[in-house]
């Protein structure tokens, strides 16, 4: 057990536990309130508690591999899983998981690894590179669009300003998916299936790409992408999920009580969604990305050191792990509490409208 | 006489037959063009709104709006000029703007494709290659606009009442023999399709009003329209416009009544005859309370043809007018009053419980009853409840599990005999077993693996890993999915105890 411990998986104390059922907890409620994963939440607050990144990556894959089998069903139900579009992703997803799941795992086994002494240090910046990059984009990019929007007279609904530019594309050959009713350029499907599947190989976002991908380039209903997604990481996650299983990179544990907080939590952030406006949602959603961006970038120097790339005093290595924690803390309770009163908000005032509905007899004429 | 809507694409013969059709009867004349400068007038922007939604298909859902507000004008304009008179519109998909109205003849125009060409080389300017290049882009685009704006093909034949093809036929035949077919029984106006109609125009103008006024002008609503009673839904997120509405539509003509509704989703309840009372409504207005929903009534005759659905519902108070049929017709007229009195009292019981999504009657075939379920709006569940009164037990039974099914074939939404609607909001003995038990799982799983994490953790990545590295796998494979089924379940009815879920 202690060797166990000391080279891939940490010990979890009961302070951890609660913690990992919080982090469980609020990227449910960011996840059931935006719609794409919360991993951009969990992830790096595993991290934060010493679990090297790529078992963090791992077990929250693993986590998402039930949810998404059971929410994937429930969207087929509904008719909302354009299970073509699904099938033409898959593929070159899968491939792009292998890969990704093959590069962290190398780098895991890079300076010390299962040795010790800066553990997973190489395969930790490499995610914390890709997580900081990715979402800087997709944080301004979300952000900026929905204070645009907030401000515009056509306030409701995302950019077309993407979409706009991938439909004056002429990428043949094309094709046609029938339940979201678009045509899409076959390179167009194969480029994000394989940025999907990397991303989620990686870091575990690619449901976090996915969804918008769908919506902002191939003009799929909004009603279709999240259940198509969901259709899609049933697969894709599953993969990447029993390969970090191969790999000996998942902590069932840490799976299991992310579990735990996980699944009440997205209930929460659904309902957000009723009760929310489409605006509050995207800002809500543009700031906490962007705030666990800076939480991530704040254990990159760590990581670095750990490295030998920079050199600065040890002893500030707390500082900075302190600083990245209480950031990502900052982001991801001030959202999900902003949602939950939302959320309490509109559960009150529903009520009372219930109360006082008004049935007026104007006068016919 | 009938709306006579003609439909066909440019350049192909179709305005000229409508034209010439509306000369011949001595109707007024429509045309799409009418429809779209009012629209313009209105601040609806059709020339990007066509761009938008044919060119930048991501714009869907954001135009979704402007849509709606399109097809109230649209719809408004052609009825308001058919209520002055005998009318022909000319469009390319007009025929879907009334559906349910029955005096209503729509035909399709199918060009002879050389004639076509010609005339579009001419008023074009292009060459012939051109031409036909510059016809198939706008046949594609008008069908995208058509899937877009109706969600049908414009090439379902099924949607015309006729059909002319032009290759066979000139113009001035076609219209002959349309004025023929207009002059049939069948598209007659009746008193329930006039009515209909009237329903159609007053829902229009009230969104036509919410859409113009800049306090409401972005809001969600749900309009719809019963016998003057115009009921309005609005989301929870939105409940600040709830004060104005009725400001706004305090001058509404041909209103008698307005409700206003907060919901966060709708249920539709179908069923024959509604009583108020009993346990039913109590699930349901339950179902409401929880959800946040509004709740329509759809009262759905089968086996009454759409022409019985004269009378106003909730006023039927007394006798309702009705022609001599023979046989127990004045059974018939006190039993019609008397359901007609229980609707309108089931829907003020909906209103007191604040809860009423408005209420409708359709009457004759289930295709009838599905083209009566709006599809503009976003339904949770559909529910059936008691329907083929008139039919023995085991055929009403029969019947009502293939209407059931029939309707979740084609409703994206869950459709539910109402009968198992208790059970899935009961917390009784059995759920209770159920949630002790999950719980009990959970428990049980989470205390096997932090008990024995040595275990599973040499499994999952020591040295029995390094051994059998598939053993990681198929625990993973195994654990995840339970658990999250494990927490999901017990998670599920512990919100259906609290009544939240």
């Amino acid at each position: 057990m202690p060797e166990l411990l000391g080279s891939v998986f940490i010990h979890v104390t009961w302070a951890d536990a609660l913690v990992v059922v919080a982090l469980g907890f609020v990227g449910g409620v960011l996840s059931g309130f935006t719609g794409s994963g919360g991993a951009f939440f969990m992830t790096p607050g595993m991290m934060n508690l010493g679990v090297t990144g790529v078992v963090a990556v791992g077990s929250n894959v693993a986590h998402r591999m039930g949810n998404n089998l059971m929410g994937s069903l429930k969207h087929a139900k509904l008719g909302n899983v354009d299970t073509k579009l699904a099938a033409w992703l898959l593929v070159p997803a899968l491939v792009a998981v292998r890969v990704a799941v093959w590069i962290n795992g190398k780098l895991f086994q890079l300076k010390g690894g299962h040795e010790g002494g800066g553990e997973g240090a190489a395969s930790n910046l490499y995610i914390s590179v890709v997580f900081v990059g990715v979402l800087t984009a997709v944080g301004i990019f979300i952000l900026r669009d929905a204070l645009r929007s907030r401000h515009s007279h056509d306030a409701e609904g995302p950019s077309m300003r993407a979409a706009n530019f991938v439909s004056r594309l002429r990428l043949p050959p094309y094709v046609y998916f029938p339940v979201a009713d678009v045509k899409v350029s076959v390179w167009l499907v194969l480029l994000v299936g394989l940025a999907l599947g990397y991303l989620d190989g990686t870091v575990a976002i690619g449901g976090f790409i996915g969804v918008p991908a769908m919506i902002y380039l191939f003009g799929v209903p909004t009603s279709v992408a999240p259940g198509t997604e969901l259709f899609l990481a049933m697969f894709g996650g599953g993969l990447a999920a029993l390969s970090y299983g191969y790999q000996g990179l998942v902590d069932i544990r840490l799976t299991l009580l992310l579990l735990l907080g996980s699944i009440i939590g997205v209930f929460v952030g659904t309902y957000g969604t009723k009760v929310v406006r489409e605006v509050l949602i995207r800002l809500v959603m543009g700031s906490v990305i962007l705030l666990c961006v800076v939480s991530r970038a704040l254990a990159i120097p760590v990581y670095l050191r750990q490295l030998d790339l920079v050199s600065f005093d040890r002893r500030l290595e707390p500082w900075f792990n302190g600083a990245s924690t209480a950031m990502l803390f900052v982001a991801g309770l001030g959202g999900a509490g902003l949602i939950l009163v939302q959320v309490v908000k509109a559960r009150l005032a529903q009520r009372r409208l219930h109360e006082t509905l008004r049935v007026t007899r104007p006068a016919a004429g | 006489m009938p709306i006579i809507f003609v439909c066909s694409v440019p350049f192909g013969g179709g305005e000229r037959l409508a034209k010439g059709l509306a000369a011949k009867l001595g109707y007024a004349y429509l045309s799409r063009e009418d429809v779209v400068a009012r629209s313009n007038e209105c601040g609806i922007p059709v020339g990007k709104l066509e761009v938008a939604m044919i060119k930048k298909p991501a714009a869907r859902e954001r135009l979704a709006r402007l849509k709606e507000r399109y097809l109230a004008v649209a719809t408004a304009t052609i009825c308001e000029k058919a209520a002055e008179g005998d009318l022909v519109y000319y469009g390319r998909a007009g025929h879907l703007l009334l559906p349910g109205i029955g005096h209503v003849l729509r035909v399709r125009v199918i060009p002879e494709y050389s004639q076509r060409l010609d005339t579009a080389v001419q008023r074009t300017k292009l060459n012939r290659e051109r031409a036909a290049a510059f016809l198939d882009e706008i046949d594609a685009d008008i069908r995208t606009w058509v899937q877009f704006v109706h969600g049908v093909q414009m090439d379902d034949l099924q949607k015309y009442d006729f059909v002319v093809n032009l290759e066979h036929m000139s113009i001035e035949n076609a219209a002959a023999a349309l004025c023929g077919i207009a002059d049939l029984p069948d598209f007659r106006p009746t008193p329930a399709s006039r009515r209909a109609m009237d329903e159609r125009l007053l829902q229009a103008r009230a969104r036509i009003k919410l859409a113009l006024d800049p306090r409401t002008a972005d809001a969600d609503l749900t309009v719809r329209s019963n016998e003057g009673v115009v009921t309005i839904t609005y989301m929870p997120n939105q409940a600040s416009v709830a004060p104005v509405i009725p400001e706004i539509l305090c001058a509404l003509p041909e209103c008698r009544e307005l409700r206003c509704t907060v919901a966060s989703t709708n249920v539709l309840w179908i069923q024959e005859e509604f009583q108020p009372g009993g346990a039913l409504l109590a699930q349901v207005n339950e179902l409401a309370r929880r959800w946040g929903a509004a709740v329509e009534l759809l009262r759905y005759r089968p086996d009454e043809p759409e022409a019985a659905l004269a009378a106003p519902v909730p006023q039927a108070a007394g006798t309702a007018p009705r022609g001599a049929d023979g046989g127990i017709e004045d059974d018939v007229v006190e039993t019609v009053a008397d359901a007609d009195r229980a609707f309108g009292q089931m829907l003020d019981t909906l209103v007191h419980a604040g809860c009423s999504g408005g209420g409708h009657t359709v009457a004759g075939s289930r295709e009838r009853l599905l083209a009566a379920v709006n599809p503009t709006i976003s339904y949770s569940l559909v529910l059936v409840g008691d329907v083929f009164l008139g039919k023995a037990a085991a055929a009403r039974t029969r019947m009502t599990r293939e209407l059931t099914r029939f309707l979740a074939d084609h409703l994206p939404v869950p459709v539910l005999p109402a009968a198992e609607l208790g059970a899935k909001l009961r917390f009784g003995p059995a759920q209770v077993v159920r949630l002790a038990a999950t719980a009990v799982l959970t428990a049980a799983l989470y205390a096997v693996v932090f008990t024995h994490q040595e275990v599973f953790l040499n499994v999952l990545g020591g040295p029995l890993h390094d051994a059998h590295p598939w053993g990681a796998v198929a625990l993973v494979a195994v654990l995840a999915p339970l658990a999250a089924a494990l927490n999901a379940g017990v998670t599920s009815s512990l919100l259906r105890l609290l009544k939240l879920e």
